[in-house]
């Protein structure tokens, strides 16, 4: 068995020899203090590098995380959208419902109030059997209830051959007496048919063109006339309750008036029970 | 639910009749009628009203003279007035106004829009 030769002690080795092995150390550690340099810097730029990864992969998966966010959210708009256009629909259903329930009211408004009008018109021309007192309740339909501004009340005279003016208002120049043949309030009693002008300003007529003319009847016959020459400058048109309070006139004002004047001639006595049998009561 | 009072004053005893009637459609109001402006001013006297609803042109004391007066009463100075009138002349509207009423309605009425103003001047529904 061989064995190394031996390392002389360094005080005998040569100089040179000692100066070689340091600087071979010298060049050793410097080579390794490199290294390890370098790979210090190579962990270091895989650290980085790995951060980075790490950033950018947990930025994707955010992004990830965002777009099916965002996915979910188009969804869920596109499902309101859809509940919104029901829901729309529905309201648009109750406001048209709604609409027609509120016309219809103030339609059943409009006729409650057409209906008082005519039972306070209809009572308040029998509430009397004074004849001044009717003939005023029959001006107060026009004025209050019709809107007349200028009128004339016209009946048949004693001798039915003209018509007499018995009450009047805002005309001046109204003749007092009319010939039955004669005019538009002649035409209207010859024929029983009312006339109502619908087109033109009721407000603003000349007399020989009125506003409206209504016969007066008790029953069949045409015993008198209404003449409206023109009406407030706020009612311009006739309106169908209008109609109403004409009808109400034809049919009631004449017989109001005659009852009343009856009534005074029997000195407002109520005539006995047999004169009603008399009559086939 | 309070209850309101409102006194009509208004010389056509057929005109009030139909106040009247309009007026039933408004809930929890009492109406007072007076035939003209001094019975009016002798109810208000003796009784508070939320509302008061006139005529114009009426005996004894009209309605520009009533409003004049009302609007000195301590009472009622701030009392909702209704005009109801045939004077439908813009002079007449500016004065009514101007004394004091507080809305200017002409004959012949609309029940409808009456009780459409009295609800506003009382605020009720």
């Amino acid at each position: 068995m061989s064995s190394a030769p031996p390392v002389p002690p360094p005080s005998e080795r040569p100089a040179s020899f000692n100066k070689e092995r340091d600087e071979f150390i010298q060049t050793f550690f410097h080579k390794g203090a490199r290294f390890t340099q370098e790979l210090l810097q190579e962990n270091e730029q895989l650290s980085q590098r790995l951060s980075d990864l790490e950033a950018e992969n947990a930025a994707m998966r955010l992004q990830i995380k965002s777009d099916q966010a965002i996915r979910e959210l188009l969804t869920k708009i596109a499902q309101l959208e859809e509940e919104k256009a029901k829901l729309l629909s529905a309201v648009r259903e109750v406001e048209a419902k709604s609409s027609a329930v509120e016309t219809t009211y103030s339609e059943v408004e409009m006729e409650l109030a057409n209906l008082a009008g005519l039972y306070v018109a209809s009572r308040q021309l029998h509430s009397t059997m004074n004849v001044s007192s009717t003939v005023k309740q029959i001006k107060e339909i026009l004025e209050q209830l019709v809107g007349a501004k200028a009128y004339a009340v016209y009946f048949l005279s004693d001798d039915a051959a003209s018509l007499v003016c018995i009450a009047s208002q805002g005309l001046d120049e109204q003749a007092s007496r009319l010939d039955q043949h004669l005019g538009p309030e002649g035409k209207v009693f010859r024929t029983g048919e009312a006339y109502i002008s619908e087109d033109g300003d009721l407000a603003s007529r000349p007399l020989s063109d009125p506003a409206a003319c209504i016969p007066l009847r008790i029953a069949d016959r045409v015993v008198g006339v209404i003449t409206i020459v023109a009406t407030l400058e706020q009612k311009p048109k006739f309106l169908p309750v209008d109609y109403e309070y004409f009808k109400l006139l034809s049919g009631h004002a004449a017989s109001a008036i005659v009852a009343a004047r009856l009534f005074a001639n029997a000195n407002h006595q109520v005539p006995g029970i047999e004169s009603f049998l008399e009559h086939g009561v | 639910m309070a209850e309101y009072a409102c006194l009509i004053i208004e010389d056509s005893p057929m005109m009030r009749q139909l106040l009247v009637f309009a007026l039933a459609r408004v809930r929890n109001l009492r109406v007072t009628e007076a035939d003209d402006g001094v019975d009016g001013l002798r109810k208000l006297a003796n009784a508070r009203f939320d509302l008061i609803v006139t005529d114009i042109n009426m005996p004894i004391m009209d309605g520009l003279k009533l409003i004049r007066r009302v609007r000195t009463d301590p009472v009622h100075k701030d009392t909702p007035i209704i005009v109801i009138t045939t004077e439908g002349a813009q002079e007449d509207r500016h004065r009514a106004l101007q004394l004091g009423a507080n809305a200017y309605i002409t004959k012949p009425i609309q029940a409808p829009q009456v009780i459409a103003k009295v609800k506003e001047l009382l605020g009720v529904s």
